[in-house]
């Protein structure tokens, strides 16, 4: 049976990917216009059809629009990188908009089958985003981890697929929670293949121990490919984790909280230990995306209900915009300073306001301090399932990590807040910003302001869910 | 909107405004401006304190987000308003002080000067926050916001060397203490089922048992490292001294309080009964530390570190008086923390007077015989020093005083045996604090004078802050009842009154 409210955003996404292909190859000249307007076009189209169908629950719908608009977000920002003859802007658009196709299908899979085929629709654009850049050595490499990697995870969570199917005898959702219900099978079974199963998410979303690949790979990357794999996939990836955890394996929930637990814990900790030493934007905020990912997984452990799981997607949607911001801020500094370390965004907020104060103001969020105070909220309202539920020692790693994790926002934040250094107070590569900059700005200032305005009115956000 | 909510929320709002305006703003107008919102504000809390009917004054209660149960909820007691007082009353003065100061003024890049009133400003803001917030999560965000603020303030502004290290240390032990704080007041939302402090305080049968006893301990550590208490205390004593003047006195005047408003509003009013089975710790955690302070301080070299540690000798004052879970523990916590602001702030004002005129606050340094050198500046920190170590007549002593008092006659929580025993060495303490600043006084006040170039006594500036600052000493010294008027009515919001 085929919910079409729920496939028809993935479609419009997937028929815009083919056409912002086309349009370039009938395009006389390289063009990063008409694929861009194509892109805009079909993610503005699915995102205006997920709100009017309304998708399957108000929950999906949620994640469909952060992976819908967060795509979106990264196409107005890729359009820093216009300059750039190494990147086809074509394949750039067809794969950003496939992979985005993926995502879709991915948060409204409810089947496992579907979901399996919904994370390599997902995953193969994204390993060819990571290479696309021609002749860049680091690229090719960072793909190739990450296709390698990639693709073991996935063959790893096809077995326990497979062996899921022994149990329960089916593959739908809520059919396999029947069934494992009712299922005599040994628990220590159901938990391996619960777990097994959900390995390939777990490497998407950059849980540790399958995190090796994320910082490589975003350092490889183009800093806008970077910024979707670190928001659209790995929200993708942790949205299809909440499900299926939820509704399919709910029943057997004692046989995998314990371990969603530690990993969570290990998760948020190693992140934050490896963010520490980085001198780099990028790879920080790729560690610190690790870390992020242990606190949406925490609140999973969490009584069965709704509460655990509006926490989880409460804290990925101000996860989202926050990354987005951060990822884009940095894409520009990149574009008009030429780099993206730390001493090429000290002073940003001296040399571009409107820059600096968005960065600093995401950087508030993802640490969780006043003034941004959703980005506190969310860190409260995650730690509310742990207590609920007796893992008080996972409250207390978390609230650990808070801490620790605010050395490194607070380095980089007072980086930008600092007097620029000498090497790039000289004048910059690009003086005279294109007006592909204003767009990725845009967005910047919007996803700010959406942040801003969930910190004075909280339940703008929270209410919903 | 009540005129509370402006008196916390306008200095914060002016910071921001400043901090944007930096470029068309001089230093010394944003210093003026920020003393003149400081004062609006002060106006705006005697007006809905005047106007007040009810447990609290200018209390304003709107659900913020319905579906966490938070409400901006503020508010104005007895225990709250004496603290409220004194921080408006500091920040005014720092703010006097940084319009004087022309070092603060002359930085090497534009606006510094502007910023560093705004960050101020911003402390200012959190910090009345936290004194009326009747909310859980609200008091934790007030709570919070400060410290990022005061991080600048101590990484920019203070000391080149170690400047910033300090600031880090200062601001990890914080964050860890408070993130643990969090997880106490989680607990207390999940058993509890509110977060609205009143109805916590009121709830029919208190919370008990093992999980809300592990949220009390939270809470309880979390509070312990901001007052601070012994062995959490070793992030202060680099971060006062290493901090700029205004950076010292508002951690030692309005930050530390923070810790021990903390414990008396959402620890020993919160959870009674986990807070008085924690009690004897805290008593002796806090004894401790006022011996090991006073231990500290007889071998210290530097004015700024030695007023640091004295600190935490008279925080120590502050917690065994709150451990004793009495009327009278809980009017001396709130008395010696007034006085504490008053008199810490005066003597981390005159070292930093001292430190601007020599480069540094060590002993060597100054040298001998400010007497001669500089009559009035030696007057004053004589005064400061001696109104710190308790003597009567002056704020301190009254402070002092209720805090022994009232652990001679403590509530139950608090063994008799023990609250004696605890009594004997904190009347110790108070024996030592008088030995460390008789040293003060006679290896830098008194001896042969060493004159040097940079003697200069009191500016204008100066004198005007050290008048009115000795002026209020005074006054809380002969006329306690000032303040214990206000308090008393207050205190069943936090312990049970005796009938």
């Amino acid at each position: 049976m085929i919910d079409w409210a729920a496939v028809t955003p993935a479609l419009i996404l997937a028929s815009g990917a083919i056409a912002a292909l086309l349009v370039t190859a009938f395009h006389a000249t390289r063009t990063w216009r008409w694929p861009a307007i194509v892109s805009t076009v079909s993610l503005l189209a699915a995102s205006a059809v997920a709100v009017a169908t309304g998708s399957i629950d108000r929950l999906t719908l949620v994640l469909t629009l952060v992976v819908v608009l967060g795509t979106f977000m990264m196409v107005l920002a890729a359009g820093v990188m216009d300059h750039e003859e190494s990147i086809p802007p074509g394949e750039l658009h067809f794969l950003l908009l496939s992979s985005a196709a993926g995502g879709c299908c991915l948060v409204v899979a409810r089947d496992l089958v579907t979901l399996v085929v919904a994370l390599e629709l997902l995953s193969l654009p994204s390993i060819a985003l990571v290479g696309l850049r021609r002749s860049d050595l680091g690229a090719a490499r960072a793909a190739w981890t990450f296709f390698l990697l990639s693709a073991v995870s996935t063959a790893v969570t096809v077995m326990g697929v497979s062996i899921v199917y022994g149990f329960a005898g089916n593959l739908a959702y809520d059919q396999v929670a029947t069934a494992l219900a009712g299922s005599t099978a040994p628990a220590r079974a159901v938990g391996a293949a619960v777990l097994l199963t959900v390995v390939g998410l777990l490497f998407k979303a950059g849980a540790v121990p399958f995190h090796v690949w994320i910082p490589d790979t975003y350092r490889g990357a183009s800093v806008p490919v970077a910024g979707y794999l670190s928001v659209v996939s790995k929200s993708a990836a942790l949205g299809a984790l909440l499900v299926v955890l939820t509704t399919a394996f709910g029943p057997v929930r004692d046989d995998w909280a314990p371990v969603v637990a530690v990993v969570a814990a290990v998760t948020m900790t190693v992140g934050n230990l490896g963010a520490l030493g980085q001198r780099d934007a990028v790879g920080m905020l790729a560690w610190s995306s690790i870390a992020q990912a242990g606190f949406i997984l925490a609140p999973l452990v969490g009584l069965p209900g709704t509460a655990a799981v509006a926490a989880a997607v409460s804290y990925l949607v101000v996860y989202s915009l926050a990354n987005l911001v951060a990822f884009t801020t940095v894409a520009i500094c990149r574009r008009r300073w030429g780099g993206t370390t730390f001493a090429h965004l000290a002073g940003l907020a001296r040399r571009d306001p409107g820059a600096g104060l968005c960065l600093a103001f995401a950087l508030l969020v993802l640490a969780g301090f006043p003034p941004a105070v959703i980005g506190l909220l969310t860190k409260y309202v995650v730690l509310l399932p742990p207590v609920d539920s007796g893992y008080g020692w996972l409250a207390v790693v978390m609230a650990l990590n808070v801490a620790f994790g605010l050395v490194y926002y607070l380095r980089l934040l007072a980086t930008v807040l600092a007097p620029p250094s000498e090497e790039v107070a000289t004048p910059p590569p690009s003086p005279s910003p294109p007006y592909t900059v204003r767009f990725a700005r845009a967005a910047m200032i919007a996803a700010t302001a959406a942040l801003v305005a969930a910190s004075v009115y909280p339940d703008l956000l929270l209410g919903v869910l | 909107m009540s005129a509370l909510v402006v008196a916390v929320l306008l200095p914060g709002l002016a910071g921001i405004c400043l901090a944007l305006a930096r470029a068309v703003v001089s230093a010394r107008g944003a210093a003026a401006a920020g003393a003149a919102v400081s004062v609006l504000s002060l106006i705006c809390v005697v007006a809905s304190w005047s106007a007040r009917d009810g447990a609290y004054a200018g209390e304003v209660d709107h659900p913020w987000s319905t579906a966490l149960g938070l409400h901006w909820h503020l508010g104005v007691d007895g225990i709250s308003l004496p603290l409220v007082v004194m921080t408006i009353l500091l920040c005014v003065l720092v703010c006097w002080s940084l319009a004087a100061d022309v070092t603060s003024t002359t930085d090497d890049h534009e606006g510094a000067g502007v910023v560093l009133v705004a960050l101020v400003l911003v402390i200012e803001t959190a910090s009345l926050g936290v004194f009326s917030a009747l909310d859980l999560v609200l008091f934790f965000i007030f709570f919070e916001l400060a410290l990022i603020p005061m991080w600048f303030v101590i990484a920019r502004w203070g000391d080149p060397g170690g400047g910033r290290l300090a600031a880090t240390r200062f601001l990890m032990f914080t964050v860890t203490g408070s993130a643990l704080m969090l997880v106490g007041f989680v607990v207390i939302a999940v058993t509890a089922g509110t977060l609205q402090i009143p109805t916590l305080a009121d709830l029919p049968d208190p919370l008990t048992g093992t999980v809300p006893l592990l949220g009390g301990v939270a809470i309880a550590v979390g509070l312990a490292v901001k007052t601070p208490l012994w062995p959490l205390h070793i992030w202060l004593p680099d971060a006062h001294s290493k901090a700029p003047t205004v950076g010292s006195v508002l951690l030692a005047g309005v930050f530390l309080k923070l810790g021990t408003y903390g414990l008396l509003r959402v620890f020993v009013s919160v959870v009674p009964e986990p807070a008085a089975r924690l009690a004897p710790y805290l008593g002796a955690l806090a004894v401790a530390g006022i011996i090991a302070s006073c231990l500290a301080c007889l071998r210290e070299h530097d004015l700024k570190r030695l007023i640091a540690y004295s600190s935490v000798g008279h925080m120590g004052f502050v917690v065994l008086a709150i451990s004793t879970m009495s009327e009278v523990g809980v009017l001396a916590a709130v008395f010696a923390s007034v006085a504490h602001g008053l008199i810490t702030g005066l003597l981390f004002f005159n070292a930093g007077w001292l430190k601007q005129r020599y480069g540094s606050a060590t002993f060597d340094a100054l040298g001998r015989g400010l007497y001669t050198r500089v009559p009035r500046l030696a007057v004053v920190l004589l005064f400061a020093a001696t109104a710190s170590l308790g003597l009567p007549g002056l704020a301190g002593f009254w402070g002092e005083m209720l805090a022994l008092r009232s652990t001679y006659e403590p509530s139950p929580a608090l063994d008799r045996t023990l609250a004696w025993t605890l009594l004997t060495l904190a009347a110790l303490g108070v024996v030592l604090t008088t030995a460390y600043f008789v040293r003060v006084v006679r290896r830098v006040l008194q001896g042969a004078a060493t004159p040097r170039d940079d003697d200069i006594d009191l500016t204008r500036t100066e004198a005007g802050i050290s008048a009115v600052l000795a002026v209020a000493i005074v006054l809380l010294g002969v006329a306690p009842g000032l303040l214990t008027g206000v308090i008393e009515p207050a205190v069943g919001a936090i312990v049970q009154v005796a009938p």
